[in-house]
């Protein structure tokens, strides 16, 4: 992935935006989560907002997107607006998931956002289906799972990328190797830590990128859509990447990693590098980020008010939807 | 059933009691008379006897030792051999034991995995087995009202069944099943009334000693209807008990006498009509004739002091003061609520607490105080046209006088002119306990009632 | 009115839904080219290939999370498990997810899965082919629960099942099969929810499941010639259950006995049981009474195998034991 993609302005500074959301909406989270307001977990994915944002944006709404317990990023971006996703952490019956599912179980299926989830690995399977789905249908649609490193090592990472290959799937597995799964490095848990190596045991093929460079994972996104989309099956993507937050907010952050790390790691600011590169590049200007940085903080701004006075949810309502009876 | 023994209510006064000591223990035999328990109530201790015999239980988590508690809480029980007490039904099993197969070795019934909660025979503390019934057959017993505590279950381990309830609600011979008490069987012997000739007509049922007795008349056959699904059953409220306890006991400890005599109370009505015209402009109650009479018989026992006394062990005990207490017929029963020191209050005043206590005991918010102390008592159903009538004494009163009708009647006023006038008569109707007076001192009050009737202005001068 | 096997009788109630919906489609090993190990796709494959009938490799927990995926993206999945014990290997996925995905999602993802195989005691199948845990399913919210007893049941129950949008475990006694009987060849369905009385009686009630019906029936013969009056239920499914009909059935004859081959702790004769006494108390004339499998693995030998079954001459003796009660 040498090649710098051309893009226009627009589509640039749509990039931008779009990781800016994200990163605003995770530091909102992670205040609100310390002043009390969000009473259930929170992982954050400040620090791995390019994978999101590179893979969603050749993803349109009738593609569905299965993601992890640090999931926020994919549900923003995938179109899920950042006032619903906060109203959703604080518990709010405005929430994406009108307060049933937490951090955890965002869903917005109306915009392809087919949940996050507290279990690793059903997400890989669930993708396979939907990619069965699309083939069954023929309707060109195509499923992406978002995953960890540690959920490389579970059975359903083997048996979702092998069925698959073996029936051609449109299907796009995307690792996010941040190299530790809670506190148990990557490098402890397999002998081999590159995971696109793992697509050839399937006969599958399989990028890896920087996964701090939007632009990159945006090349590797466009190759596996197609790919997808043309019923020529799965694709595996690895982006190195690093979460420069805890495991989940509240958790020490200490013991298993080195401040020394973190630091190394925060230089790599994929935000901050992209700017940087996009200015010296001159494809846009300081006018330009200034203004999203604005209107960014205005949404997240109301985006924060908007839950904070949002209802509860009625617990009249508490048994329904059990059934669709 | 067990019968419950509650705490008395030792006086009108009483509302609560405490139960300081247990004379019986739990499975002592009793019989009627012996000391049950010791009621402290009042500041005073009372011994309480035992109406019934049979055995004292007291259930086994009982609390009410030291505890004040109000009258009628249920304290113990006496019951019969073979009764079943509240506090001993056991509740059926519900994981119950798997089925008993035949099948010897290979039985897929996990018996020993499950805990099995036998359905009792329960224990009981005096060893008794206890019979079970199930909910179902409950529930038709009371539906067809039959006793089912006296049944024999078909269950398998001795549980009366829906089909036992059923058996015994068809006159069957399953009379084996009827009870005979043992108080039954005593009278039964005395009599010599056969007793299992009784049982057969009457299946299912307890024998008790009335049965027995009735059985023994010469020209009764077992004359116990037989009861049938037609009847009901409610239980006794508590003020019909003690109302039945009270009439008992004055009918069985007083010697009372009737006297009755036609009064003209064409003056006490003009009296009256005079009160209630000038009355008309005032919001003060128009004194009644209860009231008009409390006060004329206060001033007639002045005169006859032994009218207003009772009996106190080997006392007769002549009160100062003549509290006159006034039949009121209120829904849940009679109720005498009393007016003290009649004689010191002038009629308006007798009027006014007397409405008071009318609506207090019509509204059931009469005090103890207003229950108590009374040493004369009147009555009157002259408003449902009764002309004369045997009130009941209300002990420990002396005597209660019992007022009729007034109704206009042709009589002689002078006989040697034979001269008719049209005058409202009345019948008093003394009732007195022989006892404390003879009929001549009672008679003698009596005409003197009779005669301030009829010439109220005695009463100014007396 | 023809005569056909139960399976016959399953297999014309998934032959004409898939007629009906192009979304159906099958997964499970052998289902595909060999028409099932129990013949439950025999000709299937021919008519819609390989997407429609989907051969898969050993990878339960694999294509149960697929097909939940494709489920939740707009196909509509058969699991053929061939024998129901195999779906133990994917609980994460029938509990965690299928379960609950209705209910997460505030009823705006669907469910429409159906999960199906031999469950039951026979044939000398031992204790890894011969599971039955439906008390486990029944426990859960979110799952319907089907356990026909003779083909005119399979089949109705089955369009039903293939018609709604709920996940459905359809389980078929692997010792009823090859019963046949008669179904009409016209279309009917059977609403889930409602027992069957099977034979109406005055004396009790005995509620059988399962592949407890036929013996139950012939018990119930046997005693008829001693004068007993039973009336045998068929729940039919278990999830939802009818209670109202065993309750009424209870109000006239005051006696249940519960007849199951799954185990009684926890199961469903305790269910039963604890919702007769707590809605029927005072219609009852003897205690509620199960007779259950034998709380243990499913041995080998046939005497051992058989010994751990209720047989009819138990059931005889229940039944006296309960009318004596």
């Amino acid at each position: 992935m040498s090649n710098t993609p051309q893009l226009s302005k627009e589509q640039y500074l749509a990039l931008y935006r779009q990781m800016l959301e994200i990163r605003r909406t995770e530091e909102q989270l992670a205040k609100s989560h310390q002043a009390g307001l969000i009473p259930g977990a929170c992982h954050t994915y400040v620090g791995e907002e390019a994978i999101a944002t590179g893979i969603c944006a050749h993803l349109t709404h009738r593609d569905a997107v299965f993601s992890t317990h640090r999931g926020h990023g994919h549900a923003l971006a995938k179109g899920v607006p950042p006032r619903e996703v906060i109203a959703e952490l604080f518990g709010r019956a405005t929430g994406c998931s009108r307060g049933r599912g937490g951090s955890m179980h965002l869903f917005a299926p109306e915009v392809g956002m087919m949940g996050t989830s507290g279990i690793v690995g059903p997400c890989i399977l669930q993708a396979t289906g939907a990619g069965y789905t699309s083939k069954l249908l023929n309707n060109g649609t195509v499923g992406v799972a978002f995953f960890g490193d540690g959920a490389s090592n579970n059975g359903a990472f083997h048996e979702g990328l092998n069925l698959a290959a073996i029936w051609d799937l449109p299907v796009i597995f995307v690792c996010e190797n941040n190299m530790y799964a809670t506190e148990v490095a990557f490098s402890y848990a397999t002998r081999n830590t590159e995971v696109a190596d793992r697509a050839k045991t399937y006969g599958m093929n399989a990028i890896a990128v920087d996964g701090n460079d939007v632009l990159a994972v945006y090349q590797a996104a466009e190759e596996a859509v197609n790919r997808a989309r043309a019923g020529n099956g799965p694709t595996l993507i690895e982006g190195k990447t690093y979460r420069t937050r805890a495991h989940s907010e509240g958790m020490r952050d200490a013991g298993y990693r080195t401040p020394e790390e973190v630091e190394a790691w925060k230089k790599r600011d994929p935000i901050d590098n992209y700017r940087a590169k996009l200015l010296a590049q001159g494809a846009a200007s300081e006018n330009d980020f200034a203004a999203i940085d604005a209107e960014t903080k205005a949404l997240i701004d109301e985006a924060l008010e908007f839950a904070k006075n949002s209802p509860y949810p009625d617990p009249a309502t508490v048994t329904e939807y059990i059934y669709s009876q | 059933m067990a019968i419950e023994i509650v705490m008395p209510r030792l006086g009108w006064t009483m509302e609560e009691g405490t139960l300081v000591e247990w004379i019986k223990k739990d499975g002592d035999t009793v019989q009627p008379g012996e000391i049950m328990f010791v009621i402290e109530s009042d500041k005073a201790l009372n011994e309480v006897e035992s109406f019934e015999a049979g055995i004292f239980r007291i259930p086994p988590n009982s609390d009410v030792l030291g505890k004040t508690l109000p009258v009628g809480t249920v304290l113990a029980y006496v019951a019969q051999p073979g009764e079943a007490l509240p506090f001993e039904q056991a509740p059926s099993a519900v994981l119950a034991a798997p089925a008993q197969t035949s099948a010897a070795a290979s039985s897929p019934v996990p018996v020993q995995q499950i805990p099995v909660i036998q359905t009792s025979a329960a224990q009981s503390s005096n060893g008794s087995s206890l019979p079970n019934i199930s909910p179902r057959a409950r529930r038709v017993a009371h539906e067809l009202g039959i006793e089912w505590a006296v049944l024999k279950g078909s269950g398998r381990t001795g549980r009366i069944v829906e089909r036992d309830v059923r058996a015994a609600a068809v006159s069957a011979p399953q009379t084996a099943a009827a009870q005979v008490s043992p108080v039954a069987k005593r009278a039964a012997e005395e009599l010599g009334v056969d007793i299992h000739q009784l049982a057969a007509q009457m299946p299912g049922q307890r024998i008790t000693r009335e049965h027995v007795e009735r059985a023994a008349l010469p020209t009764a056959p077992a004359a116990t209807t037989q009861p049938t699904a037609a009847e009901t059953r409610t239980p006794m409220p508590r003020v019909r008990q003690v109302i039945a306890e009270r009439m008992s006991a004055s009918a069985q400890t007083t010697a009372p006498v009737t006297l009755t005599t036609e009064v003209d109370a064409t003056e006490l009505v003009k009296v009256r009509q005079g009160l209630k015209a000038a009355g008309k402009a005032d919001r003060r109650p128009v004194p009644s004739y209860n009231d008009l009479l409390a006060k004329l018989v206060a001033e007639v026992l002045r005169d006859h002091p032994q009218l207003n006394a009772r009996i106190e062990g080997d006392e007769i005990v002549t009160s100062g003061s003549v509290n006159v207490g006034f039949a009121v017929d209120v829904e849940r029963g009679l109720l005498v609520p009393v007016v003290r020191d009649v004689a010191a209050k002038s009629i308006r005043q007798i009027a006014a607490e007397g409405a008071a206590l009318v609506d207090r005991a019509r509204s059931n918010t009469l005090r103890s105080d207003d229950l108590s102390g009374g040493t004369f008592t009147i009555t009157n159903l002259g408003m449902y046209d009764i002309d004369a009538f045997t009130p009941i004494i209300n002990l420990p009163q002396c005597a209660i006088l019992g007022m009729g009708r007034i109704v206009p009647k042709q009589v002689v006023v002078d006989a040697e002119a034979e001269r008719l006038a049209i005058r409202h008569m009345m019948f008093l109707s003394l009732t007195f306990d022989h006892r404390l007076v003879d009929g001549a001192p009672a008679a003698r009050f009596l005409k003197q009632v009779k005669q301030f009737i009829e010439q109220p202005y005695l009463w100014l001068v007396n | 009115m023809r005569e056909i096997t139960y399976t016959v009788a399953a297999r014309e109630a998934l032959t004409e839904e898939m007629a009906r919906q192009p979304s159906i489609f099958v997964v499970g090993e052998g289902i595909g080219v060999r028409g099932g190990n129990f013949n439950t796709t025999l000709g299937l494959y021919d008519q819609y290939g390989p997407m429609r009938l989907r051969d898969t490799p050993i990878v339960e927990r694999g294509f149960v999370g697929m097909c939940a995926g494709a489920a939740m993206t707009g196909s509509r999945p058969v699991v053929d498990f061939m024998f129901f014990d195999f779906i133990l290997d994917s609980m994460g996925e029938l509990i965690n997810q299928i379960a609950k995905m209705q209910y997460m999602s505030s009823g705006r993802l669907k469910m429409p899965i159906v999960l199906r195989g031999c469950i039951g005691i026979g044939g000398a199948s031992a204790t890894h082919h011969s599971g039955n845990y439906y008390p486990m399913f029944v426990h859960l919210p979110g799952i319907r629960v089907v356990v026909p007893s003779n083909p005119y049941d399979a089949k109705g129950l089955f369009k039903t099942a293939l018609r709604g949008d709920d996940p459905v475990l359809f389980l078929e006694h692997k010792s009823l099969l090859n019963n046949k009987g008669h179904v009409p060849e016209e279309e009917y369905f059977i609403p889930f929810g409602q027992a069957a009385i099977v034979r109406e009686g005055t004396q009790a009630t005995v509620v059988a499941i399962g592949s407890m019906v036929r013996k139950t029936i012939e018990a119930c013969d046997a005693l008829a010639g001693e004068g007993a009056s039973i009336e045998i239920i068929d729940p039919r499914t278990l999830a939802p259950l009818d209670i109202d009909t065993i309750l009424q059935s209870v109000h006239k004859t005051g006696r249940l006995l519960i007849v199951d081959e799954t185990f009684a702790p926890c199961g469903v004769g305790a269910e039963i049981a604890a919702q007769v006494m707590a809605r029927g108390f005072d219609d009852l004339d003897a205690p509620v009474q199960r007779l259950n499998g034998t709380h243990t693995p499913t041995p080998y030998s046939p005497p051992l195998e058989a010994a751990v079954v209720p047989n009819t001459n138990q059931i005889i003796q229940s039944i006296r034991d309960l009318l004596a009660e």
